[in-house]
């Protein structure tokens, strides 16, 4: 018993001396994410992806000479874990900003948080409204920022190019039934329209759980459209697009970044070729600080990167940018990120920030030798501009 | 179209029967809720899966999953099922529950949180009549599916084990004073069951080309519904049930456009049958 206490009082010890070294010089950024749980597939992309930038950042001498250190919460993609996980990384960790590689669920409970202790946050891919918005207030989280495209946004640009550059008249549209599916598809839907295309059949399938998606194919084939418009993550984006084939539906199937995974390619095999989606992350960019990436992830982990990576990386690195602009003050730091102008982003040219949502063009790509592919970019302002909340 | 959607609500149909005839061989036997049965359908998947990754043989694999289940059945009842017999029936209900959380994050930790893809192929090739598709895993669950239904009847109905299956399902008491090994009758049963839901959980992650941790979940409570549908203990029922079921998911998302999750039908054919024939669909009044 007595040697169990020597022990514990050492590891005590040992803990406190490392803490007090680390709090020394260090400039501390809190990162969160899914990282076991339901979505501890895209957690650990993010966290990967995060750890990738963090150690290129320190590598390179850290910012003006202090390391970088990140502290890293496992949300389980729960929302109750996140809000004691943003109280702890205010009160406890003090850190000068946040990086959210979680979904929309966790990363809205945590904003309004941040947004009263007044640290700046950047999410990676949470779409949700309100995570860069108060809905009680009325008025925007000004310290909170999102890199990913609202599910609006992302869903119109998505029908430009199906109607404009594929000529799509008929569409059929099957979505999941969350803020992510709800949001995109409704965008999809709106500007397709507007654009002068029939909408056939609008279904949505729930979230997680559905598998077997042949009896809402089967009903759209009837329709015979010219274009399916999926909204979805890449299990089932995958199960859609095999089904799909089977069936023998030879229409056009179209995705969002949901679909943009390694994983997709893999389980849907030789039925992806062909398909298309709207995301941020162009695999084709020549710029340095994609193809980097892209390497140097695959390198480190041994898969290939991700949207959900890349769209985290990006968060990590808009922070690190206004860090060094700004100093470690975190009012410092929101102002730098408010005046954030042609950012230089792994997922596309930041031109700004509008009450904290991301305007940049939003990426086409197609399957195409079993890898995802550039096919075009839209840029029609008119579509990528957030529409303005109130 | 109709015939399109007959055949998708046949296919997923067997696949509910598979795993619910074992969760209603159980009750019929034990009365106890196996929750955790849906946790050996995923079991299946899994050992199917790793099996078909070393072997590479659809079939073997098959056969491989169902053996796994089985004998993860059998311990869960020989150890944990047996012990708890003469508690409040709540008892062992409550462990099923754990067990089943347990075998859930036990694929996480060891079979890593992706999907994986079990992309088997055994040669058929896809049935196709103009604009009717039957797939090569379509075809094989249906054929699978009958092929263990006609086994299962005859051992049922045909054996002296299937009597006495079916005498210990009756009263077990009563049974085991004509000198039935009650015990023996009671293994054999979780035996087949859980070999059953292995093979579903094989042609599931054929069919989808998916296996992940997850699996079980909604089948954990889907079939529970099923079993009531069909009148808890009753075999033919929760055939009938399970085609019933398949058929209705089928019809009300692919025909009538119904704007609610699949999973409803099942609860609201349970609701239906409790108020009208508490039974089952096939029981006696």
């Amino acid at each position: 018993m007595r040697r169990f206490m020597y022990l514990a009082l050492w590891t005590i010890f040992v803990f406190l001396f490392v803490g007090l070294v680390q709090a020394q010089d260090t400039i501390k950024i809190g990162f969160f994410a899914p990282i076991t749980g339901p979505a501890a597939a895209d957690g650990t992309s993010a966290k990967h992806a995060v750890e990738l930038g963090l150690k290129e950042v320190n590598d390179a001498g850290g910012i003006k000479g202090k390391k970088v250190e990140l502290i890293i919460y496992d949300d389980r993609l729960n929302p109750q874990e996140a809000v004691a996980i943003a109280n702890k990384l205010i009160e406890k960790d003090k850190v000068v900003g946040v990086v959210s590689g979680s979904y929309s669920g966790p990363t809205r409970v945590t904003a309004p948080i941040f947004q009263k202790a007044e640290i700046p946050m950047v999410a990676g891919y949470a779409v949700h409204p309100d995570v860069t918005w108060d809905p009680t207030q009325k008025k925007p989280n000004d310290f909170i920022f999102r890199n990913g495209f609202l599910g609006e946004v992302e869903g119109a640009a998505a029908a430009e190019f199906a109607v404009k550059n594929l000529k799509a008249k008929k569409i059929s549209i099957i979505s999941m039934d969350n803020d992510f599916g709800r949001a995109i598809s409704a965008g999809f839907a709106a500007r397709a329209e507007k654009l002068g295309s029939t909408i056939l059949t609008k279904q949505m399938y729930k979230f997680p759980g559905e598998k077997d998606f042949r009896p809402f194919l089967t009903r759209i084939k009837e329709g015979n459209p010219d274009l399916i418009f999926a909204a979805g993550y890449y299990n089932e984006a995958a199960s859609i697009v095999r089904q799909a084939k089977e069936l023998g539906i030879t229409a056009q199937i179209m995705g969002e970044e949901g679909f943009d995974s390694p994983k997709f390619l893999e389980i849907a095999g030789p039925a992806a070729e062909g398909v298309i989606i709207a995301t941020n992350l162009d695999r084709d960019d020549p710029r340095p600080v994609v193809q980097n990436f892209l390497t140097n992830y695959r390198k480190a982990y041994n898969e290939d990167a991700d949207m959900v990576g890349a769209s985290s990386y990006d968060a990590f690195m808009i922070l690190v940018d206004a860090i060094k602009k700004a100093g470690t003050d975190p009012k410092a730091i929101q102002k730098a990120l408010l005046e954030t102008k042609d950012y230089n982003g792994l997922t596309g040219k930041i031109s700004r920030f509008i009450q904290g949502e991301v305007v940049k063009p939003v990426q086409i790509q197609v399957v195409k030798g079993g890898k995802f592919r550039r096919l075009g970019v839209v840029d029609n302002p008119e579509v990528i501009t957030p529409p303005l909340k109130q | 179209m109709l015939i399109q959607q007959l055949a998708n609500g046949i296919a997923i149909g067997s696949v509910y029967a598979l795993i619910s005839l074992g969760l209603t061989m159980v009750y019929g036997i034990l009365r106890i809720l196996h929750v955790a049965h849906a946790g050996i359908y995923a079991l299946g998947a899994y050992v199917g899966w790793f099996s078909f990754r070393l072997i590479g043989d659809f079939w073997l694999s098959l056969l491989i999953g169902m053996a796994g289940s089985a004998l993860a059945g059998y311990f869960v009842q020989r150890y944990l099922y047996s012990p708890l017999l003469h508690l409040p029936r709540i008892a062992p209900l409550i462990v099923s529950i754990g067990l089943f959380i347990a075998m859930e994050e036990t694929f996480r930790i060891i079979a890593g949180p992706h999907t994986l893809t079990y992309n088997a192929r055994v040669g058929l090739g896809d049935l196709s009549i103009g604009n009717f598709q039957l797939t090569e895993t379509q075809i094989l669950i249906l054929f699978i599916t009958g092929l263990i239904l006609v086994i299962l009847w005859a051992i049922l109905t045909r054996t002296r084990t299937g009597l006495a299956m079916r005498a210990c399902a009756m009263d077990a008491e009563t049974t085991s004073s004509f000198g039935v090994n009650v015990n023996a009758i009671i293994a054999i049963n979780f035996l087949l069951g859980s070999a059953m839901a292995g093979a579903a959980g094989v042609l599931i992650g054929v069919y989808d080309n998916q296996v992940w941790p997850t699996m079980g979940s909604i089948p954990a409570y889907k079939s529970l519904a099923i079993v009531v549908l069909g009148g808890l203990g009753n075999i033919p029922g929760t055939v009938l049930a399970s085609l019933v079921v398949g058929l209705a998911e089928t019809f009300f998302i692919g025909v009538v456009a119904i704007p609610f999750p699949r999973d409803a039908v099942a609860f609201i054919a349970m609701i239906l049958v409790l108020m009208f024939r508490p039974y089952g669909l096939l029981g006696k009044a």
